[in-house]
């Protein structure tokens, strides 16, 4: 319940800001009676309505039952996974796919309880056979990065 | 009979053999997505639009692809859930009522094929209805002005929020958060740049797929995480693989009966295969009455849902075909995937673009049978896939996600803002909202604040233009209808619950 007040004032807060960046927006010329700033208006009013609603009557949240509650261990494994996926984008150019899809793989096989030497091979083999698919045989492009120098 | 000769053209292109390998590719790729933890049509679909893409296949290709793939992944949730017990997706929670209990009475191979040979024929009689309806309705599309559209989003979004049942009120939030979200980027009126934070990548406004992925495949990866310690031994399916006629016969009026509901259910918008197979269950299981073991293995209780999945699924090809208004988040993937190739759905597809919209029925009739005939040979393997563990799953999954957004326009700003919507999508999951309406505001907002502005232009800024037809009152009243029709169930609830207080 809590969380959900919370969440529904932030999302509100954030409804607010983005009112406030709407409000300038004007076009120079117009041939319309409708500028460009009504419509998103009309949205961010009408869910702020409907947040103020949740912020004052919380609807009950219904858990399955093997949807276990959130503990320490979980939101600091979550963390960790949204960090390696931060640092997936970060190298995905500078180190190249195949790099980078190892380097945030292989930890990622180990959170969710795989084994060091089974995700080193599953991965290695995965991150090349994809960078073959995707790259040489389906022509979506993708970067080589720092194995650049093997090419040629 | 202009139909008849328009489907036949249509069966023309979804029988050449180079559309036949796609429909075969897509059935295959869908099946072992929908089989795979983490992955769900709707990021199946999404995932493969770049693809299709790159490889350069013609947009009718590429949408039979796309709707193989939705068929297929409907197919393979629906294996996990017989086998598993573990329901791929929302709209397969029904099949592991009775389908669970018959694979442990050793009919696994029995099931399967029977679930297959329902949906089959929900898909058969949806595709009839779609062949009757959908000119119909786009003929009379045609009569639309911006006015009605924009009434008839209105009803669309509303309609959500109805026939979501316990959450309208949520469901009502996240379509919001799409339709606000549509607005972002330059304004194509006026050229005014919109919540862009003066930055070149949001120029453009946030792409499709980057939503659709992170919404789903990254807020999924983070909902596994909580569920690592989970080890489950699927039934193995041995024994007969096939139904006989006996049992084919035992449920064939359930079929039909199911099969027109999952249409109607698959044609309004927002409805969709959950509500559709949840409805078709409770009311086979009240005909059933006291003849029934459902709960417990019945046969009709697992071919109920199914028939009403497959006709749901390709009713919600309708409103998505004639007036370009997707009824579905897997539809409204798809009109993303459309509108890369340039083509606007609505009622002028059918008459410009015949061979697009006759292609893709006649390929859902295609793609149908192959599931039926692939379910007998290839079930064994497609239990083994069911064996992959997550710690090797997930990683991959999250790769192939990032290629997906990567190959859109190869900047990492996109792989950024994915993560970015991932964490959002997870709290809101955590809070109980549901995504898919995001999608479908994400999809309409667009065309709301188009159709709105055009509308308005016309009558020079008076509101009345709104409801001035017959059509747009019309479909008003429907809207009011919607919006009262959850506030009644609340209140009969809250009768109900009076009642049963003041008796104790």
């Amino acid at each position: 319940m809590i969380l959900q007040r919370l969440f529904a004032f932030v999302l509100l807060a954030v409804c607010a800001a983005l009112a406030v960046m709407a409000w300038p927006y004007q076009a120079a010329f117009s041939y319309e009676p409708v500028g460009p700033r009504a419509y998103p208006l009309l949205m961010l009013g009408l869910m702020s309505a409907a947040l103020l609603y949740l912020l004052f009557r919380p609807t009950p949240i219904v858990h399955s039952d093997d949807e276990p509650a959130l503990d320490h261990a979980t939101l600091t494994k979550i963390g960790v996974c949204v960090l390696l996926l931060l640092v997936f984008a970060a190298t995905f150019e500078p180190l190249g796919f195949i790099l980078s899809s190892l380097l945030i793989g292989v930890p990622m096989a180990r959170l969710y309880g795989g084994r060091w030497l089974p995700s080193v091979a599953i991965i290695g083999v995965m991150s090349i056979a994809l960078y073959v698919l995707f790259d040489r045989v389906m022509d979506v492009p993708l970067p080589l990065g720092l194995l650049d120098v093997l090419e040629n | 009979m202009d139909t008849l000769s328009y489907l036949g053209q249509g069966f023309g292109v979804a029988l050449s053999p180079y559309n036949l390998v796609t429909a075969l590719a897509g059935t295959l790729i869908g099946t072992v997505v929908g089989l795979l933890p983490g992955l769900g049509p709707i990021n199946g679909v999404a995932l493969l639009i770049p693809i299709a893409f790159a490889l350069g296949l013609p947009p009718e290709s590429a949408l039979i692809l796309l709707a193989a793939v939705y068929l297929g992944c409907e197919y393979g949730g629906r294996i996990s859930s017989i086998l598993l017990n573990i329901p791929g997706e929302a709209s397969t929670v029904m099949t592991t009522l009775d389908g669970y209990p018959m694979a442990r009475q050793g009919l696994a191979g029995v099931a399967l094929s029977l679930s297959a040979w329902s949906s089959f024929i929900g898909a058969l009689i949806a595709t009839c209805g779609m062949v009757l309806f959908a000119p119909l309705l786009a003929k009379w599309a045609i009569a639309f002005g911006p006015a009605e559209y924009f009434v008839l989003m209105v009803f669309a979004i509303v309609c959500l929020g109805g026939m979501a049942g316990d959450r309208p009120l949520k469901t009502f939030i996240a379509a919001l958060i799409g339709l606000f979200l549509s607005s972002v980027g330059i304004d194509a009126n006026s050229g005014v740049y919109r919540f862009t934070g003066d930055s070149v990548h949001m120029a453009d406004g946030i792409q499709f797929v980057v939503l659709v992925l992170g919404l789903f495949s990254i807020s999924e990866i983070l909902l596994l995480l909580e569920k690592t310690h989970h080890g489950h031994e699927a039934v193995k399916a041995t024994g007969r693989m096939l139904f006989n006629l006996k049992e084919a016969a035992s449920v064939f009026v359930v079929n039909i009966r199911c099969g027109l509901l999952g249409f109607i259910m698959g044609v309004l918008p927002g409805a969709g295969a959950t509500l559709a197979s949840a409805v078709a269950y409770m009311t086979e299981k009240r005909i059933a009455g006291a003849s029934g073991t459902f709960g417990k293995g019945d046969k009709r209780g697992l071919a109920a849902p199914e028939t009403a999945i497959g006709a749901s699924c390709c009713g919600a090809l309708v409103p998505m075909l004639t007036l370009g208004v997707p009824g579905s988040g897997t539809t409204a993937v798809m009109i993303g995937a459309l509108t890369l190739y340039n083509i606007t759905p609505g009622p002028l597809l059918f008459e410009q673009q015949p061979d697009i919209v006759w292609g893709l029925i006649a390929s859902l009739f295609v793609a149908n049978i192959m599931l039926v005939i692939l379910n007998i040979p290839m079930i064994r393997l497609f239990t083994r896939i069911l064996a992959v563990p997550n710690w090797a799953l997930v990683p991959v999954i999250a790769i192939i996600t990032a290629i997906g957004v990567y190959a859109v326009h190869a900047t990492t700003f996109d792989l950024f803002l994915m993560i970015g919507i991932g964490i959002f999508g997870y709290i809101l999951r955590k809070l109980d909202f549901p995504l898919s309406p995001i999608l479908l505001g994400f999809i309409l907002g667009g065309l709301m604040e188009q159709n709105l502005r055009r509308a308005l232009s016309i009558s020079n800024g008076a509101l009345d233009i709104l409801w001035a037809s017959p059509i747009s009152l019309s479909v008003w009243v429907l809207t009011a209808f919607m919006l009262v029709l959850p506030l009644l169930r609340i209140w009969r609830k809250r009768s109900v619950q009076r009642r049963v207080l003041a008796d104790a």
